[in-house]
């Protein structure tokens, strides 16, 4: 099945495959293409009086409050590494509970784990800030009453102590997402044909090596493919996550501030689109070049598992 | 077997990339659509769209009170209106989502944002047909405020906005649970300053060791009414705009920066030595918990808030179920910020100026007009007790009632024409209004902040206040250490772009003024 056969099939054949594609270029079209032209935005001082596209051109004037402050280099930072240490961490503890629950021989216990896998997921940001509330509240919360307390320690003042967010975001984050982001793996190893195994099994291989040697290289290309979409992703940070959950404190900024916060809390102020579109412009250009390097680094080692 | 591969991945990259650009955001174009009551006079009638925020539940359907608001205005003035009515949250969104869209939007409110609207050129000059349809609206804000209060929304001789015409002078109030004041041995007598209060917490705390005495008045960001107790104390203007980065106290004409004064560290001086002895709760700071619902449990003392008048404890005790009352502590001043806060506005783009004049001078001296906005229809949403009072109906209340919006009494119109709520003292509204011209101005009153040329640094330093104002406000930073960082990082950010663009536009103020 290469391209020249499908070619040569003509119209007629590919007709209906085409169309089937319709609604979905459709819907790319008008909610991905339109709105990029507004991209010009970001280069705009935008005047109502004026109208938006006789708005007077001022270069990268609505760039420069992203790089304005002495935080500009901490929220990049930020950025950065936590996106890096929820896709690292993320696609291994997705891994591992995949694997695990594959190995689950009992049908109605894999039914029960699957669904408790997905509900962290469906709980929204603000309801799940309030239940880490619930344990991190300084005078009532469950972690310094039924457990410093107890033990002697100090109570932690949690939500000024920013040295403590870094690792609390992590956990909250794999907690919430890896569940989800194993059933794809799930669904993966369900499909691997199940006489390797045997074969494997009849050679000797025992559960371990049979994971090393068969799961994981066969998965291979998949976590590449997940890796490489999440690295476009990686100048985005989920809005709820690192405002909702601090409960927006200032004294955590310097371990919670992300480019999205940031530009959220300057221009609550300001409301100025054309600075919004320039901060949503510099993150997709960064996303999309740093797609590009990883994926032609992919390519570089391994051709048949890059994107493109 | 590779191209097929290929072929998904591709459509897999244009959906992530898609989805990446996908926020910029397109402007739709929907037009409004009406329900107006007018038939025959339908064709004559302008037609404009009014929006207000209210604080109460939202009905559900107000064709009803639309079509009691088009009985009354398309035969006065023949203008129908369109009435819509958005929650508090989203208000402001959905205002700036129809003018950016270029649906229609023709008289609109902001709760502070009035700056930033002119800076855009979003705002329509009301001047020339103010003179011409906007009479007897000028003459009763000269006999609620007095003459200058205009000056509050006119930016290079264009007048941009109408200030809600109430009671605008809110000075600092001690707000407590008399109950536990008076087990404790005070009274309110005992209460006339800022300095007065340690030794009440003090006795709070002892005899009530499970009682918070002090909290924030607002959360998230918390803020304890610290910055307004200073500016009354101090008479500090912030010149019109929030951030407290170039702010004038008294007459000098000198701008600075609020937060390197000795009146701010002084301020926050006290609030560490409160929180230190134990007055506020440790997290005080960053708690999202409203210190209102610590009163009504009981946990809570006392809060500093602004009030207008003095009857403002009794809806709060109503609210919480506590026996709560106030006392003032420190006067108001009245800057620019603060009288504009509220004000009604025309949008650039409109096609109906005349009409929406004449629908705001209507809803500023129109009795029937601005208590049917409010209540709703007489008999249905309201029963009249009294020259200025009603109350709901029998068995209906605030939330069960077909419509009200009585919590936005302090954002249409002008208070002295509203009814009042059964039990409410008339007398209270005016004082009011006598307060109104007995506070203090600022010798720059009337001088509005172009932020245009600095809205970087503006952005910057905004982010800067929210991360060291509320722990410094509420005593959980230490003053000695954080001020000096706080205004290092404020430099950082550009602070002093912003107050050399504050003073120069305030010289050339001062020289048009005294030219004139």
């Amino acid at each position: 099945m290469t391209t020249t056969t499908t070619k040569s099939k003509g119209p007629k054949k590919t007709l209906p495959l085409l169309l089937l594609a319709v609604p979905g270029l459709l819907y790319f079209i008008v909610n991905s293409y339109i709105p990029m032209i507004g991209i010009f935005i970001a280069f705009k001082d935008i005047n109502y009086a004026k109208g938006i596209f006789r708005s007077d051109w001022i270069g990268f004037d609505n760039f420069k409050f992203l790089f304005q402050t002495s935080d500009a280099w901490v929220m990049t930072r930020n950025t950065l590494l936590y996106n890096t240490a929820f896709i690292v961490l993320g696609t291994i503890v997705s891994i591992i509970i995949a694997i695990l629950m594959s190995e689950l021989l009992s049908k109605a216990f894999a039914k029960v784990f699957h669904t408790s896998l997905v509900l962290p997921n469906l709980i929204s940001m603000v309801v799940l800030s309030y239940l880490v509330f619930a344990f991190l509240n300084a005078d009532s919360g469950f972690i310094n009453n039924s457990i410093l307390a107890p033990l002697g320690l100090p109570e932690i003042n949690w939500y000024s102590e920013p040295k403590y967010w870094p690792y609390l975001l992590v956990f909250i984050q794999l907690w919430k997402t890896a569940g989800y982001g194993s059933i794809v793996y799930i669904a993966f190893i369900a499909g691997i044909d199940k006489s390797i195994y045997e074969a494997a099994k009849i050679d000797g291989a025992g559960k371990l090596k049979q994971i090393w040697t068969i799961t994981l290289p066969l998965l291979k290309p998949t976590i590449v493919i997940l890796t490489l979409m999440s690295i476009g992703r990686i100048f985005n940070s989920d809005f709820g996550l690192f405002y909702q959950v601090p409960l927006n404190s200032g004294a955590l900024y310097s371990t919670t501030q992300t480019i999205d916060t940031y530009v959220y809390r300057a221009l609550m102020q300001v409301n100025d689109i054309g600075m919004s579109a320039a901060a949503g412009l510099y993150q997709s250009l960064v996303g999309f070049i740093l797609v590009m390097l990883a994926n032609a680094i992919v390519k570089k080692v391994n051709a048949d598992n890059a994107l493109f | 077997m590779r191209t097929k591969k290929g072929l998904v991945s591709l459509l897999l990259t244009i959906m992530m990339l898609g989805s990446i650009l996908g926020g910029c955001g397109s402007a739709a174009d929907s037009n409004a659509n009406s329900q107006g009551a007018g038939d025959s006079t339908k064709a004559k009638a302008e037609k404009i769209v009014f929006a207000m925020p209210s604080f109460n539940r939202i009905p559900s359907d107000i064709g009803r009170v639309t079509d009691a608001i088009n009985a009354i205005t398309v035969p006065k003035i023949g203008v129908e209106v369109d009435f819509k009515i958005f929650g508090p949250a989203d208000y402001a969104q959905k205002v700036n989502l129809a003018l950016q869209s270029g649906e229609q939007m023709d008289v609109f409110t902001t709760l502070g944002q009035f700056t930033s609207y002119v800076s855009k050129s979003q705002l329509y000059p009301l001047e020339d047909l103010l003179e011409e349809h906007g009479k007897e609206l000028l003459a009763i804000l000269e006999q609620d405020f007095g003459p200058d209060m205009l000056k509050s929304t006119t930016l290079n001789g264009h007048i941009y906005g109408i200030p809600v015409n109430k009671g605008v002078s809110i000075p600092t109030n001690f707000v407590y649970n008399a109950d536990m004041l008076k087990e404790v041995g005070f009274s309110a007598d005992d209460i006339n300053s800022v300095e007065d209060l340690p030794q009440i917490f003090e006795a709070v705390k002892q005899k009530y060791p499970e009682v918070i005495p002090f909290g924030p008045v607002n959360v998230n960001p918390s803020d304890p009414g610290l910055i307004l107790l200073l500016k009354g104390m101090y008479e500090a203007d912030f010149l019109s705009d929030t951030t407290g980065i170039g702010a004038v106290i008294g007459d000098d004409s000198q701008v600075l920066n609020f937060y390197e004064t000795e009146e701010f560290k002084s301020g926050v001086t006290m609030m560490r030595e409160w929180f230190n002895k134990g007055y506020l709760e440790k997290d005080a700071a960053t708690t999202s918990i409203a210190f209102s619902d610590m009163i009504s449990s009981g946990r809570g003392f006392s809060y500093m808030a602004s009030y207008s008048g003095l009857e403002a404890a009794k809806a709060l005790s109503a609210q919480t179920g506590k026996n709560l009352e106030m006392k003032r502590i420190a006067p108001y001043y009245f800057e620019t910020g603060a009288v504009n806060m509220v004000s009604w506005m025309v949008s650039s783009t409109t096609k109906a100026p005349e009409g929406a004049v004449k629908f705001l001078n209507l809803l500023y001296t129109d009795e029937e007009l601005i208590n049917t906005v409010l209540y709703g229809i007489e008999g249905e949403d309201y029963v009249k007790v009294g020259e200025h009072h009603v109350k709901y109906p029998d068995g209906k209340d605030a939330s069960t009632v077909a419509y009200t919006a009585m919590l936005s009494t302090g954002i249409v119109g002008s208070e002295s024409l509203q009814y009042q709520l059964e039990g409410v003292n008339w007398s209270d509204v005016e004082l009011k209004l006598q307060e109104n011209k007995e506070t203090k101005k600022s010798p720059f009153f009337g001088f509005i902040f172009d932020p245009s040329e600095v809205k970087t640094q503006m952005s910057a330093v905004t982010n800067v206040v929210n991360q060291y104002l509320p722990g410094l406000v509420c005593g959980a930073l230490d003053p000695e250490t954080t001020i000096p960082k706080f205004v290092q990082a404020l430099n950082d950010a550009g602070a002093e772009a912003i107050i050399k663009s504050k003073q120069e536009q305030l010289d050339q103020w001062i020289a048009a003024q005294n030219s004139q």
